[in-house]
């Protein structure tokens, strides 16, 4: 089996695409008995990971990336979308086909610990996968993960041994040894060395290099840690509340970011250099809700590159800053306001303690200049709200001050080459790029 | 442990290094030897149950068929019984094929003959030819020569278990016999050694206890001879529960006492002074004979002399530790009947046991099964479970029991009468205690579920049924074990409670919980041990399970910290 891989690997070219998803969904809890909002943590996502590259997945936790990569091994049911694997859409298989192709495709989880059966020897817990499959006679199969022991770097007479008997970062060669059991095509690893000791990383990222190279393997490597990815990925996506926010090469999305959101992230890794500047972009808040994602680009209520609305040009930074908080609040005191226990609470009186409209426009904008026709807009949003009509302030606030990015989600635009794509408003005529937004606050 | 050695499967090795093993199979062999009349009578036993069982399952078919033929009409009533006896043949054949396909050696018959296609399709084949043959083999043995050949063979060989069952054994009654007269010059005759019948009835239990603790330890020996021999893993995570449960000291006290219950069970026959039969059971048809005052020789019927010595606080009683005027000996006194107390206790544990296991075992499985089921599928399966379950808890245990008890009784059914009560009872507690069993064993169950090498599992495409067994089943099963031991000792109490009721098991099967009720008017006079000693086991069997499930959560959980959960179930066991 390894030979004939080795022989189509050479023989098609870099290019060919191994795994297509298009327009994948993963909701949770969408078929509950009274529908409700589902939680979103995959919506939407589309890009192609090519044989024999190592695609990365960064994003902040929550993000929904674990999912994605869980969607694609099927150990999650997606919710739409389509996920090809050599041209065959994988997310309608069944029975057998699915028992087949499940050899192709494999994972290795983040944590070591919980991820090996410790009430089974090292012999068994990489062995079970041949079994499964009946792979030729039990006598052959012992010999193989003998052989696989050894490539992971264990030795063969750790067979009959415990996991219990084992470091984090020998469990986790262990994981690598049944993932390889099958000789899949693809494996996911999910974050497969962030619970590990910093010198025990380097030791399992190259071990996965050089597997790569032996075996021909497509990686799609998770991770929060975007160093490592840096170093070990080929390409590089980053989600952002279960959207793809920019895919591309590597080394360019490293040194030119597209997205504002890349910039946020890139900018908090630290540089080992007391005297450089801190280029830090500091986000504000959390990020939202994935059962309720802000409408249109769903990055706005953090954005620090947010496109100001065209009718207030001079509307100074600091205003607009305070307004997009307001939004944020405004659509969070209108799903709490609106739930069934908030008017049962309100009716008997013992609602808690959230402060008045006017105490948080006293909060936000008390110290700020506010030019007097942004203010006569505010007036109007916060007569709504005080009068609980938090869904007319909300659209009256869109109305007014939305601009673009709140108007329609962004579209994926090839940035630069047709290899790299990002989701921004800032990419189309007539917004400055992010890049100019960023270069234009940094002098000072 | 190295390199060649590894491959070897437990044979080669034992055939490498034979002779720790040869060492202790020959012990194994000598103590077989020595109660071989015990064990092969008691394969007849377990082969009388069987063959009950199988008989009421082969007698499904014609019951179906005998009611469609009833329904309908004439002729077309007596065709389709046929059809239906046919149908429902071939369906049970079915629901076995699948256990004898486990058993065959090499695997799928389709892939020996090279047919080729999916799984599923060999997997049918494999059904088909299966149920096939059976049924072939069946029509053979009903409708040809051949069947009644297999019955004589079979019979043979009952026969030949059955005389090797009447052999002597080394903790058998007739070895060491202490029934016997006294005899006018003072000496005694026809027990063992002349001694007197406390003496012969003393060495008795010690052969017995002794026996079965040789048995015991023999049986460690043989974990240790394996563990250190032949074992490929140097080290296994076992090995640290059974090193804590050794140096568990309530845990030790608790088995201690388990351990002499089980033996006072399975050995109830041989440990009383008296022969069941003779002294409980049949008593106007069994006779003995004692040295009367006038200094003759004379025979009376047990029945007989147990009028004279019931326990009922006059002066008919025979205390603990004594002989009666018949010179019986009575080491526990006489029963409020006159029977011998120590031997009826001896009977009492062996249904206390049996409706112990055969309840824990049956509401285990349930418990167990619907467990890893609801865990690993959750949705619509876990709901109905739930609700099930609550239902079940939401009445009071003890009163369900009653009801249920009195239901059937009240019905005369059929099953009511196994055991005189017993197996109902056993059935009754298994439906009405796996509730509690399950939802102990559910927070364990779910978060197993959740477990990364169950995704793991999945991830390369394994069977769920397997993944269950293999992935959850070990996580759960120690929980289970810790519980089932704790509800033990519940069982016993609530069997104890309803018989002490009159609603348990009913005369004569000897139960502890009647003989306390038996004895309860007496507690005040001579005859207060009828109440006393059985009230005491009971305790004291009921604090050894419970001491025994305290140990095994300790053992294979370290870091519980003692009382809680357990504790609490223990306590709601007890109804």
């Amino acid at each position: 089996m390894s030979e004939q891989l080795q022989e189509r690997r050479t023989a098609d070219t870099d290019s060919e695409t191994l795994v297509e998803v298009r327009e994948l969904r993963t909701y949770y809890e969408s078929n509950r008995l009274f529908g409700g909002n589902p939680v979103k943590a995959v919506d939407g996502v589309s890009f192609d990971i090519r044989r024999g590259e190592t695609l990365g997945l960064v994003g902040e936790s929550g993000c929904g990336k674990t999912t994605l990569g869980r969607t694609l091994l099927r150990l999650e049911r997606a919710t739409g979308g389509t996920v090809r694997f050599d041209g065959r859409d994988v997310t309608k298989l069944a029975g057998t086909e699915l028992k087949a192709w499940r050899r192709n495709a494999q994972i290795v989880f983040q944590d070591p610990d919980s991820s090996l059966n410790d009430r089974m020897t090292v012999g068994e817990i990489v062995r079970e996968p041949l079994d499964v499959h009946e792979w030729r006679m039990p006598g052959d199969r012992r010999e193989r993960v003998r052989e696989l022991l050894d490539t992971v770097g264990l030795h063969p007479e750790h067979y009959y041994r415990y996991p219990h008997q084992f470091s984090g970062g020998q469990r986790q060669r262990i994981n690598i040894a049944r993932t390889l059991t099958l000789e899949p095509e693809f494996i996911v690893l999910d974050e497969p060395v962030s619970a590990l000791d910093v010198s025990v990383q380097a030791e399992i990222i190259n071990l996965l290099e050089d597997l790569q190279d032996e075996f021909g393997l497509t990686y799609l490597f998770i991770a929060h840690d975007l160093s490592v990815v840096k170093h070990i990925s080929d390409r590089v996506a980053v989600m952002y509340l279960g959207k793809l926010m920019e895919i591309g090469p590597t080394e360019v999305v490293f040194t030119e970011p597209a997205n504002p959101y890349t910039h946020a992230l890139l900018s908090a890794i630290p540089v080992p250099d007391p005297t450089a500047a801190d280029g830090r972009i500091r986000l504000h808040g959390t990020p939202p809700n994935p059962r309720h994602p802000p409408s249109g680009c769903v990055f706005k209520t953090r954005c620090p590159m947010r496109i100001k609305p065209a009718d207030y040009p001079d509307m100074p930074d600091a205003v607009w800053d305070a307004i997009i908080l307001l939004e944020d609040l405004l659509a969070e005191r209108e799903r709490m306001m609106g739930t069934i226990g908030w008017r049962v609470r309100e009716m008997i009186g013992r609602t808690p303690a959230v402060g008045t409209i006017d105490e948080i426009y006293a909060e936000l904008f008390g110290e700020l200049d506010v030019p007097a026709s942004v203010e006569s807009v505010l007036e109007e949003i916060a007569a709504a709200a005080r009068g609980g009509n938090h869904g007319r302030a909300i659209e009256r606030l869109d109305d007014a001050f939305g601009g673009p990015c709140s108007a329609d989600a962004p579209a994926v635009e090839a940035v630069g080459t047709d290899t790299r794509f990002s989701r921004c408003h800032r990419h189309q005529e007539p917004y400055p790029s992010p890049r100019a937004v960023l270069e234009a606050q940094s002098p000072e | 442990m190295k390199g060649a050695s590894e491959e070897m499967r437990l044979h080669d090795r034992v055939r490498s290094n034979p002779r720790p093993a040869i060492v202790w199979a020959v012990g194994v062999a000598i103590l077989v030897l020595l109660e071989l009349g015990r064990i092969a009578d008691g394969l007849v036993r377990a082969g009388d149950i069987t063959r009950i069982v199988l008989s009421l399952i082969a007698s499904v078919p014609l019951w179906v068929g005998r009611n469609v033929a009833a329904e309908l009409p004439g002729s077309i009533g007596m065709l389709m019984g046929n059809v239906a006896v046919i149908i429902t043949t071939a369906l049970l054949m079915l629901v076995i094929a699948p256990l004898i396909l486990r058993l065959l050696p090499g695997g799928s018959i389709a892939d020996r003959h090279n047919v080729t296609n999916t799984p599923e399709y060999r997997l049918a084949v494999d059904l088909v030819v299966v149920t096939g043959l059976l049924l072939v083999g069946f029509a053979a043995l009903a409708y040809t020569p051949v069947g009644a050949l297999a019955d004589a063979m079979s019979r043979t060989i009952g026969d030949g278990v059955r005389t090797v069952g009447h052999l002597p054994t080394i903790t058998g009654r007739e070895t060491i016999p202490n029934e016997g007269h006294r005899l006018p010059d003072g000496g005694w005759a026809g027990t063992f050694l002349g001694l007197s019948p406390a003496w012969a009835w003393g060495i008795r239990v010690g052969v017995i206890y002794g026996y079965a603790f040789v048995a015991l330890a023999w049986a460690w020996v043989g974990y240790t001879t394996y563990r250190s021999y032949y074992r490929v893993a140097d080290w296994t995570p076992r090995d640290d529960s059974i090193n804590r449960m050794r140096r568990h000291w309530w845990g030790l006290f608790g088995l201690t006492v388990v351990f002499a219950f089980v033996v006072m069970a399975i050995w109830a026959p041989s440990l009383g002074p008296v022969d069941i039969q003779h002294n409980h059971f049949q008593p106007y048809q069994h006779e003995f004979t004692y040295l009367s005052e006038d200094g003759e020789v004379e025979s009376i019927l047990h029945g007989s002399a147990n009028l004279d010595t019931r326990s009922q606080g006059g002066a008919s009683t025979v205390g603990i530790w004594s002989y009666d005027q018949y010179d019986r000996w009575a080491p526990l006194g006489t029963a409020t009947n006159g029977a011998d107390l120590f031997t009826v206790l001896a009977f009492g544990a062996r249904t206390s046991l049996v409706i112990g296991l055969v309840s824990i075992g049956l509401g285990t499985m349930i418990a167990l099964a619907l467990s890893l089921i609801t865990a690993y599928y959750k949705g619509l399966i876990d709901v109905l479970t739930v609700v099930t379950s609550d239902a079940i808890i939401s009445i009071p245990a003890f009163l369900f029991v009653l009801l249920i008890s009195v239901l059937f009784q009240q019905a005369d059914h059929p099953i009511a009468d196994v055991y005189d009560g017993g197996l109902l009872l056993a059935l009754i507690f298994a439906a009405v205690y796996w509730p509690g069993l399950w939802r102990s064993i559910r927070g364990p169950s779910l978060q197993v579920a959740e477990g990364e090498w169950v995704d793991a599992a999945r991830s390369y495409g394994q069977r769920p049924m397997t993944i269950m067994r293999k992935h959850m089943a070990p996580y759960v099963a120690t929980y289970i074990l810790i519980y089932a031991s704790l509800l033990l000792g519940g069982i016993i109490i609530a069997t104890a409670a309803l018989s002490f009721l009159g609603l348990g098991v009913t005369h004569p099967t000897p139960e502890w919980g009647r003989i306390v009720d038996q004895g309860r008017s007496y507690v005040g006079t001579s005859a207060w041990h009828v109440s006393t000693v059985p009230g005491l086991m009971i305790v004291l069997v009921v604090t050894g399970f419970n001491a025994l499930g305290d140990a095994l959560r300790d053992a294979i959980d370290p870091e519980s910290t003692g009382g809680g959960a357990a504790d609490a179930t223990a306590a709601g066991g007890g109804g």
